[in-house]
């Protein structure tokens, strides 16, 4: 399987300006989050990557982009159709190719010589199917994330057969639906925001987009995918941080900068805000 | 000891064949009964059994192969040991032993008993410990067991994890958070859920320890039934509705309507306090439905964090509001657990984990359902049955144990699954029309009586675990049965199932629990039989017990005429049994139909997002009090909304005006009712405010009704009593002083039943003299009944009538005349005296001093952990409750006759000397010289010519029969009280340890001499007329003897059979200090135990049945025809 194209949905309700943020990245350099996706996107080896928007934000996110606005196309949705409809909104785009996508409100920290989207990318051309990246998560965290359940593929450290997707599942239905054997209790795995899909997925999206009025979830026809061809869940080596919660901007700077090259600085700085603040 | 083991194998003296049994896969070997197993065992084989059972218990790793060891244990120790045992073989409980027992450290109990054991030989009494200590020890191991395997449920996991609110992982739904943009309401869910009912339980299969060790019976036909009070509601209705809805404060709001109860909580730990109030129920809701995960008790945070978590916005809380439809508690039902069911079914869709918001719900959902339920049940302590949450779901179904596989968590540890699973019997498999006969047929009442079944399941637990043989074959027939209903339903031959169900009643069921049954359940079914003969179908029995609620089947041609005169006929029935037998309320007859929808739940939205009536008369009150400026824009619409609907329905105003607003009394009469009470049965007012005053000053209370601690407590020789025991060894002497005495009409008996037996209905105040407790030659026979077979027995073998007295009180003495008058005093050949009681107290509020004594100081038993966290939620309660209500002031708000306390049995033989009972009766019976005193329970008690030859040759005036000691014989014994032989009581005692010194328990039962009794009176035959006489020797010897303060339990009734029970003060001088008197002597008579029992609870009942002792007392008897 190969993967040229990238789309990244930034069309979400409050989402416009998100990737617009500034952020100090590892190597004290400063950017937009929006550049630093576009930076996983590139290490994944893609050239062609769309960004999903709302109406009205092209100009800023063309700001934003920096020395990489000349390999993205704009797609826009026209209407707050949800997730399922934005990520359909780029299917002229990717012309039933399989592409990766990622979500705009996160950015990923690798704990590895490669990124996170690289990894994906790696697994998917080796299995030549849909894989999500997931991340073990605490139950606490569940009404934020899709959730699956599957199972473990054999003599595969990080890799899982998909057999069960919810999205925000409730802590009952996670403990009857998605348990992994090897998990400690309480510990599931939550969609990491960045998945290489098929056309297959498209074709649900769009099955299901005309036929219902109400937003489709992407979970929802990944869990249709599931049942009908193979699908993998890849436990990557590193972090995402979501920068569209409170403090989520924050977390997502402090953990650049204490994964790089400023780390003591920023210790120093937090030492002496420590010792000031009561 | 018995020698005799000719017919044991050697497989069964060593234990082999026992433990064969209990691990066999083999069905025929596991199942092989306990008679079988024990046919022929001598003493010392029965001890090699217990030791090798013990061994394997303690090495065993499965759980249920442990408890069928300990029950196996339990059942040698109680039942065949002793039979092997001389009475003189009584021995002593160590005391440490004891305190294990109470503390629930049943291991380390039975640790010392059998040391103890291994020291001092086998005794009576170190066998009853250890028959308690194993039997409550298999008890505890399934309890624990069920809870664990709920908590491992997969779906409530997860419960038990999060600790803290920013942990918690559920959110509310966000539709229930959109306020109407016209109004600001929020939208309310409502949930409505009917009640389930059992058409066969498979001799309480339902029980958890059985469906996980025996699946392939534990089978239940199950109906969720709407209902309604035939002649008072027009249709029939889901009996249970749960309200939910977000409001603009950061609470917890609770709220029941049908037990006028609300409170708001803004702690967590709050909804851990199950027994604070009446909310017990909504707070076990919150908990299972996971909205404050039982980890979360002790966090001791906020109930504003949870909801800011929850929700998602600050200031927001969340109301729950509980309503039952007036349907009565005890309807055996299973109403609460339906409840419990409904509210955390409205609770888990409001927060995603049931799959739909509104309408019904799925199979998957209904499980889910039902799991958490059990959680609800056996965190709040209750631990309900296995499909009690039937109406939960829809229809009929069949529910039924499943047998673990590798992929449950039960798998190696039960042999069943802890969830049963529900089969509903759909249209091809049941259809309409036969539905419809049985709707045509069957009519449902609630018969009223309020009983305790835990008792029984405890029974059935433990008899189904030995296999004990009648009770195993019981069982094979009542699944036989279960099938045969099934069938006829199902063919719609509802003759055929009435036939069934009553065959299953009278057999099966009554084999394996005699006590599922009572005087009033035979009564109304011949009743049912004499009126409408063959158009009488059946009977059914519904619950654990019969007696609440109950099925008759009828004739569909006649249904509509039974079912008037079944409501005139229950009502009557009861009228003439409620002095007898526990009532909570009249009866109640149903309409009922089948929900074939299941609990369904509606959102309810604007104009439609009103709480039910019953909220507003509750939460009204409150908010009119406030200034308008006060309330929070919810309360004022809320007020704003109930004024609207006030002004369009005047009827609705007048119902809500009349809860709102404070009512005359309907008994206009109710406060001069108890005074005029008091005065017509001996008040002494004077009395009574000393006795305030000196418990205010603590110169009395529990604790000084102890002895002081430098007293010393030494227990008897065997040369201080006279010992008669081993009675049925000894040969009958015809010369005897003792049948001289008879023959020559020289004895009279008296029975004291002026007490109501308070732990015999747990304060219920019924008369337990006249309770039909036992069935003797096919007919419930009264305690009372049962004391006059035995003298008329007496009274023809020494062919001379013996004048048989009974005491009585103001509670007892009407309807033991009334009782006896009906029954033309069973024809009793001899005089029939009542002694009326000459005095009565007035109970008063207890001051937390003593409260706290009584928990804390005096011995209790220890509960189960969880029941344990609610008991001491009660204890704070009832401690709080005392103080709002004034420490010692007099309790009066119950009905007079709870209020009202008799004052201890010493006063019952002064009763006589004071009421002329015993002038009378010498005059009548001039030759009169030896009284028998005994107990009301003591059914063994009887004119035994050698014991009274004993007596006789003592010259006592006083001779108290006493009884080696046994676990349950708690209380006063025989003792060397700073070296004087006499009796003590229990609460006399300087230390709990005392009581463990001594070897004999008095029973109580006491040989009188009158001349020499009425000599310490300072009185004679001659100055028995002169009354103030009389009265003034009775207050001159009872000044010599002390006055104890007693806490005791009353109830008080009220709505639709609600009781509460609550702690109360009285005083009370008593018989037994008669031996610490100088002037009087007395000498102790050492019997048979079986002579000497008492039987105080009704869970006595069924060992001492079990034990022989109710075939040695139908021996004593005869009964009149």
């Amino acid at each position: 399987m190969k993967i040229s194209k990238a789309v990244v949905t930034a069309a979400g309700p409050g989402q416009s300006s998100l990737p617009l943020q500034r952020l100090v990245d590892r190597d004290g350099t400063e950017k937009t989050a929006l550049e630093l996706i576009i930076e996983e996107v590139d290490a994944a080896g893609i050239d062609e990557i769309a960004i999903v928007l709302s109406p009205g934000s092209e100009d800023a996110y063309r700001d934003a982009a920096g020395r990489y606005v000349d390999r993205l196309t704009f797609v826009t949705q026209a209407e707050p159709l949800g997730y399922g409809h934005a990520l359909l909104c780029a299917r002229d785009f990717l012309k039933s190719e399989p592409f990766l996508h990622l979500v705009g409100d996160h950015l990923y920290l690798s704990r590895s010589q490669r990124k996170c989207a690289q990894q994906l990318v790696q697994v998917a051309h080796a299995f030549g199917c849909n894989v999500s990246a997931v991340q073990a998560t605490r139950e606490s965290m569940l009404p934020y994330f899709g959730t699956i359940g599957g199972i473990r593929i054999p003599k595969e450290n990080n890799l899982y057969e998909v057999k069960r997707v919810i999205e925000k599942p409730t802590p009952t239905l996670a403990e009857q639906e998605l348990t992994i054997a090897g998990f400690r209790s309480g510990t599931y795995l939550c969609f990491f925001g960045m998945h290489v899909l098929t056309d297959s997925v498209m074709t649900i999206l769009d099955e299901r987009v005309r036929a219902s009025n109400r937003p489709v979830p992407l979970s929802d026809a990944l869990q249709e995918v599931a049942g009908r061809e193979r699908y993998l869940a890849c436990e990557v080596d590193g972090q995402r941080y979501n920068i569209g919660v409170r403090y989520g901007l924050l977390s997502t700077q402090l953990a650049l900068g204490l994964s790089g090259i400023d780390r003591d600085r920023i210790l120093t700085q937090l030492v002496e805000l420590l010792s000031v603040q009561r | 000891m018995n020698t005799s083991n000719k017919s044991a194998s050697p497989k069964t003296q060593c234990g082999e064949a026992w433990i064969e049994s209990i691990v066999s896969e083999d069905a025929p070997v596991r199942n092989r009964t306990l008679e079988s197993l024990a046919d022929g065992l001598d003493s010392t084989a029965l001890l090699n059994v217990a030791q090798a059972l013990d061994h394997f218990r303690r090495e065993s790793g499965n759980l249920y192969h442990r408890v069928r060891a300990q029950m196996f244990l339990a059942t040698i120790y109680r039942y065949l040991l002793p039979k092997t045992f001389s009475e003189r073989q009584v021995g002593r409980i160590t005391y440490e032993a004891y305190r294990h027992l109470l503390e629930r450290r049943f291991s380390e109990a039975i640790d010392r008993l059998l040391s103890d054991q291994l020291t001092s030989g086998p005794t009576l009494a170190t066998s009853s410990a250890l028959a308690r200590a194993y039997h409550q020890l298999g008890m505890q191991t399934l309890a624990d067991q069920v809870r664990r395997s709920v908590r491992t449920v997969r779906g409530n996991q997860w419960m038990f994890r999060v600790a803290h609110p920013d942990d918690h992982p559920l959110r509310y739904n966000k539709l229930l958070l959109r306020s109407d943009p016209a109004t600001g309401d929020y939208p309310i869910l409502c949930e409505k859920t009917s009640v389930r009912m059992d058409f066969s339980h498979s001799g309480w299969s339902d029980i958890f320890f059985l469906g996980m060790d025996f699946p392939e019976g534990a089978k239940v036909l199950n109906a969720s039934i709407d209902l309604g009070v035939f002649g008072r509601d027009s249709a029939p209705r889901p009996p249970v509705e749960a309200y939910l809805r977000v409001i603009d404060r950061p609470v917890l709001r609770l709220v029941s309507t049908d037990l006028g109860a609300e409170a708001e909580l803004t702690q967590i730990d709050e909804v851990f306090d199950f027994a604070k109030d009446y909310l017990g129920l909504l707070k076990a809701a919150l908990i299972a439905a996971g909205i404050v995960p039982p980890a979360m008790e002790g966090c001791r945070r906020p109930i504003q964090e949870l909801m800011r978590v929850l929700l998602g916005c600050e200031g927001l809380g969340l109301e729950l509001v509980s309503k039952v439809n007036d349907i009565p508690k005890g309807s055996r039902l299973a109403v609460s657990t339906n409840l419990l069911g409904c509210l955390i079914s409205v609770l888990m869709r409001a927060t995603g984990q049931v799959t739909r918001l509104s309408g019904g719900l799925d199979v998957n959902d209904q499980r889910l359902i039902t799991a958490r339920a059990i959680l609800g049940e056996w965190l709040g302590g209750s631990g309900g049955g296995w499909q009690d949450s039937g109406g939960i779901w829809q229809g009929i179904k069949r529910i039924e144990g499943v047998i673990a596989n590798a992929e449950d968590p039960e798998y190696g540890i039960s042999r069943g699954r802890l969830l049963p699973q529900h089969t509903l019997l759909g249209e091809d498999m049941l259809p309409p029309s036969s539905k419809q006969a049985l709707l045509d047929s069957l009519i449902l009442i609630y018969g009223g009586m309020a009983q305790n079944v835990g008792p029984i399941l405890e029974m059935v637990t433990e008899k189904y675990l030995v296999r004990a043989e009648r009770e195993w074959q019981a069982r094979q027939r009542a699944i036989e049965i279960f099938e045969g209903i099934v069938a006829a339903l199902q063919a719609g031959d509802i003759r055929r199932m009435a036939a069934l169900t009553t065959e299953n009643f009278t057999g099966p069921l009554q084999t394996i629990i005699p006590w599922c049954t009572n005087r009033f359940t035979e009564e109304m079914i011949a009743k049912c039989r004499e009126r409408w003969g063959e158009q009488f179908w059946g009977f059914l029995m519904l619950g654990g017990m019969s007696g609440g609620g109950m099925g008759f089947f009828f004739d569909p041609a006649v249904q509509a005429q039974a079912k008037p005169w079944l409501l005139e006929t229950l009502v009557a029935t009861k009228r003439g049994l409620q002095d007898r037998l526990p009532f909570a309320m009249d009866p109640v007859v149903y309409d009922f139909r089948i929900n074939d929808a299941g609990s369904w739940c509606s959102m309810l939205n604007g104009a439609e997002a009103v709480m039910p009536d019953g909220y507003y008369s509750i939460l009204a009150p409150k908010l009119i009090r406030k200034e308008v400026k006060e309330l929070s824009d919810q309360a004022k619409r809320d007020l704003m909304r109930l004024n609207q609907a006030c002004a369009m329905d005047p009827i609705r105003a007048r119902w809500l005006l009349d809860r709102i607003l404070p009512q005359p009394q309907s008994d206009s009469n109710a406060g001069i009712s108890l005074s005029d009470s008091l005065t017509e049965h001996g008040f002494d007012r004077e009395q009574h405010e000393q006795i305030r005053s000196e418990l205010l000053s603590g110169r009395i209370g529990l604790s000084e009704n102890r002895l002081p601690i430098q007293t010393e407590i030494r227990d008897v020789a065997l040369d201080d009593v006279i010992d008669v025991r081993d009675r049925s060894r000894r040969s009958a002497d015809s010369s005897s002083a003792g049948q001289r005495a008879l023959r020559e009409g020289r004895v009279a008996v008296v029975t004291l039943a002026a007490g109501v037996g308070s732990r015999w209905t747990d304060g219920a105040g019924v008369v337990k003299g006249l309770h039909p407790f036992c069935r003797f030659r096919g007919r419930h026979r009264s305690f009372l009944e049962l004391h006059l077979a035995k003298s008329r027995k007496a009274s023809q073998d020494a062919d001379c009538p013996i004048p048989h007295v009974f005491t009585t009180g103001y509670l007892t003495h009407a309807p033991m005349q009334k009782y006896l008058e009906q029954h033309k005093f069973f024809d009793y050949p001899g005089s029939v005296y009542l002694s009326r009681g000459m005095s009565v107290g007035l109970r008063t509020i207890p001051t937390v001093r003593d409260l706290i004594f009584h928990w804390e100081e005096t011995p209790q038993q220890i509960l189960d952990e969880q029941q344990q966290k609610v008991r001491a939620s009660a204890h704070n309660a009832i401690a709080q409750w005392a103080r709002s209500c004034g420490e010692a002031n007099d309790y009066i708000d119950n009905s007079p006759e709870q209020c009202m306390h008799p004052v201890g049995h010493w006063y019952e033989i002064p009763n006589m000397l004071r009421n002329g009972t015993l002038h009378g009766m010498l005059q009548t019976h001039p030759k009169l010289r030896y009284l028998l005193l005994h107990n009301i329970d003591t059914l063994g008690a009887s004119l035994d010519p050698l014991v009274l030859s004993k007596h006789i040759e003592s010259g006592a005036c006083l001779s108290f029969e006493v009884i080696g000691r046994r676990i349950d014989d708690r209380g006063g014994g025989l003792a060397r009280v700073d070296g004087k032989l006499r009796l003590l009581e229990g609460m006399a005692m300087p230390s709990d340890r005392d009581e463990f010194k001594l070897s004999f328990y008095s029973s109580m039962t006491t040989w009188i001499d009158i001349d020499q009794l009425l000599r310490v009176f300072g009185l004679d035959r001659n100055l028995l007329a002169d009354g103030k006489r009389v009265d003034s020797a009775v207050r001159s010897l009872g000044g010599r003897l002390p006055t104890y303060i007693t806490i005791k339990d009353v109830k008080k009734r009220w709505g639709l059979g609600q009781e509460d029970v609550f702690p109360v003060t009285q005083f009370e001088k008593l018989w037994g200090d008669m031996s610490s008197l100088t002037d009087v002597p007395c000498s102790y008579l050492a019997v048979d135990t079986v002579r000497g029992q008492q039987l105080k609870d009704p869970g006595q009942l069924d060992p001492w049945v079990r034990d022989g002792s109710a075939a040695y007392v139908d021996g004593l008897c005869r009964w009149s025809e």
